[in-house]
């Protein structure tokens, strides 16, 4: 193949995408004309473009995260908070909702960027956890469990974005860009720089690339994007409490992303359609109560079976194999060693 | 002066149980330098058997820590040999210590104990579910100005025996010897004969029984029984192990008695509902400080 048919291949990919995301989407969502369908092709792309921002820490850099539920808290209630007791404009507190989480993760990153692997997973996730209690705690700011209401106000150049369909689109070009601005980062010479990381962060640091840096940058990039997650939800939604943000969600997205695949951005965005749709669909047969027992059983099901996820580029047992050149050997007896059950 | 007393004596027991719990999480460490996610679904299921006996059976106390024991243990190995045993299919040093590895058994954890605790919820259902009230551990016995209740002592009486237990069995039988050999290198434990897959699953089951005594002792201490309850005390016993330096027993044992003391001080200063936070920051100021636990235990990078 040479170099115009993968330019010409990219375009297309990109045309349909596009078309699906602009055209396709909405003309079915008019047809069934129900709102709350709306409201789940919201939650969809939302939850895509935080399994995007997750896939860029944990699936390209390596960093397994248990606590990016906190950014998206910290997007949403930044957002909630400006628009409520700042009469910020909605516009405004979109962008300004990420710099916060971006700064709160960037905070957070300076002390952790020196643990590896599971202590860094821990950190973030007491880390979480903190942030989960002082919302829950912080009545004054955040009246605590009873959560935040916004009212309307979603107005900009004479259109109101909590009609559906504005709203729709709203969203759909903000997560289209941001998953654009991913893509371009997580495919780039950064982007490869990122992945020795995670491959070897020794063998990276020997190299010449300075990993505490990368780390430091890459977490905050992903926490800013987690954070205009989080303030597209709390428009959308209108309505935002520390449930919407604990601990399960952190799982939830981390689920998204193993089962798209580590390091794969549509496996990503893939797995938020399905882990979010699923439910959806499954709703009709009385399943709505099964939902969190799915996504255990889904993300058990792919680390056991399906290590690479569904589209994935790396597989945590495929990188032992290749690293040990155990795997694939064949027994004395014929069969070949399988990673796995039996 | 009374007060500070009694908030001592709570924070001991307290601390008691997060060492019960923090014990299977350092057994288990030691042995297969994993974190064992779903710890404290054991510790919810401990706490939910001990309830199921006492309703419908109501046996005495002695009975239920022995049956809930043992089905701690039961439990541990069935969790080992789901979520942990399917990935140890080398065993190479290099492997058993690898990154990948951790990672895999860590989610692989994980996702069991979402499908154990949903799994009670769906059976149970999310409130706290309701103890008969002669079985809890709250009658008052004054001791001089102090008054505490038989629970903290029955706590206190339990913990001693179970850790003296572990002591004897570490110590002066043979799965104990072959679980120090394991933790101690796994490999040179399998080159001079050891059943590694076997110690392993021990490890689980002694780990894992004390975890779900820790359960109904905190059930019937507090009358809260509910499907999340294992969360935060396996966050705070995962804190106590760090704090220790992963792989000593006796590290983890006094950080899980430092961490419930702080716990029940910091409520003389703060409203209770953030107590919470003293656990998650002794973690986070351990790993950025102390990363090698605060009597210089681990021998790795962390």
């Amino acid at each position: 193949m040479n170099a115009s048919d993968t330019t010409s291949r990219r375009w297309l990919w990109t045309g349909l995408i596009l078309t699906g995301l602009f055209v396709i989407v909405p003309l079915l969502l008019s047809l069934a004309g129900r709102s709350y369908f709306y409201q789940i092709a919201n939650t969809i792309m939302i939850f895509a473009l935080l399994a995007a921002s997750m896939h860029l820490v944990t699936g390209v850099a390596g960093l397994l995260q248990l606590g990016h539920a906190a950014f998206y808290g910290i997007g949403g209630y930044g957002a909630a908070l400006l628009a409520t007791h700042f009469k910020l404009s909605f516009a405004a507190t979109i962008p300004l909702a990420g710099l916060m989480a971006a700064l709160i993760a960037f905070l957070v990153a300076v002390p952790t960027m020196r643990l590896v692997s599971i202590y860094f997973a821990v950190a973030t996730l007491g880390i979480g956890q903190m942030l989960h209690v002082i919302t829950l705690n912080w009545v004054a700011v955040t009246k605590g469990p009873n959560g935040i209401l916004l009212f309307g106000g979603m107005k900009l150049f004479d259109i109101d974005f909590s009609k559906p369909v504005p709203a729709y689109y709203l969203v759909a070009v903000i997560v289209a860009a941001c998953v654009y601005v991913i893509h371009r980062l997580s495919h780039s010479y950064y982007g490869n720089a990122l992945r020795a990381l995670r491959e070897d962060d020794q063998c990276a640091d020997a190299m010449g690339i300075n990993t505490p840096r990368l780390k430091l940058e890459s977490f905050t990039v992903s926490g800013f994007f987690a954070g205009v997650a989080g303030a597209l939800w709390a428009h959308t939604a209108g309505y935002i409490s520390p449930a919407d943000f604990n601990f399960n969600v952190s799982i939830l997205i981390l689920s998204m992303v193993v089962l798209g695949g580590l390091g794969s951005l549509p496996g990503s965005i893939l797995g938020a359609i399905i882990l979010i749709g699923l439910p959806e669909v499954l709703r009709e047969f009385k399943a709505g109560d099964f939902r969190n027992i799915i996504i255990g059983v889904v993300l058990f099901g792919v680390i056991l079976f399906q290590p690479r996820g569904l589209i994935g580029e790396v597989s945590a047992l495929d990188f032992i194999r290749n690293q040990f050149g155990l795997g694939r050997k064949a027994r004395s007896d014929g069969k070949q060693m399988r990673v796995g059950w039996l | 002066m009374d007060y500070y007393l009694q908030q001592l004596v709570i924070g001991l027991s307290l601390g008691m149980v997060y060492a019960l719990v923090a014990i299977g999480f350092t057994l288990i460490f030691g042995v297969l330098n994993v974190v064992n996610f779903a710890h404290g679904e054991i510790y919810t299921i401990g706490a939910f058997a001990g309830l199921l006996l006492f309703v419908s059976f109501a046996p005495p106390l002695v009975v239920v820590l022995l049956v809930v024991l043992a089905v701690g243990a039961l439990t541990g190995v069935g969790l080992e040999r789901f979520a942990f045993k399917p990935f140890r299919r080398f065993n190479d040093e290099a492997t058993l210590k690898s990154r990948a590895m951790r990672e895999a058994t860590l989610m692989s954890s994980l996702a069991l104990s979402i499908v154990a605790r949903e799994g009670i919820e769906l059976v149970f259902g999310s409130q706290f579910q309701s103890l008969p009230l002669q079985h809890m551990l709250n009658s008052p016995i004054k001791i001089g100005p102090v008054t505490i209740v038989d629970g903290d002592l029955i706590i206190f009486g339990t913990s001693f025996l179970m850790l003296a237990g572990l002591q004897f069995v570490l110590k002066h039988t043979s799965v104990g010897l072959s679980i120090r050999a394991v933790s101690n290198n796994a490999l040179g434990a399998r080159y001079v004969g050891i059943d590694t897959d076997r110690t392993i699953a021990w490890t689980f089951a002694v780990g894992s029984g004390m975890g779900a005594v820790a359960g109904i002792l905190v059930g019937l201490y507090y009358g809260a029984i509910f499907p999340a309850m294992g969360f935060t005390p396996g966050i705070k016993a995962f804190v106590a192990m760090v704090m220790g330096g992963l792989s000593s027993i006796p590290g983890a044992v006094i950080c899980a008695l430092i961490i419930g003391i702080s716990e029940a001080l910091s409520s003389i200063f703060v409203s209770s509902v953030w107590q919470d936070l003293v656990a998650y920051a002794f973690l986070i100021i351990t790993l950025i400080f102390f990363p090698r636990g605060i009597f210089g235990g681990a021998r790795e990078r962390v």
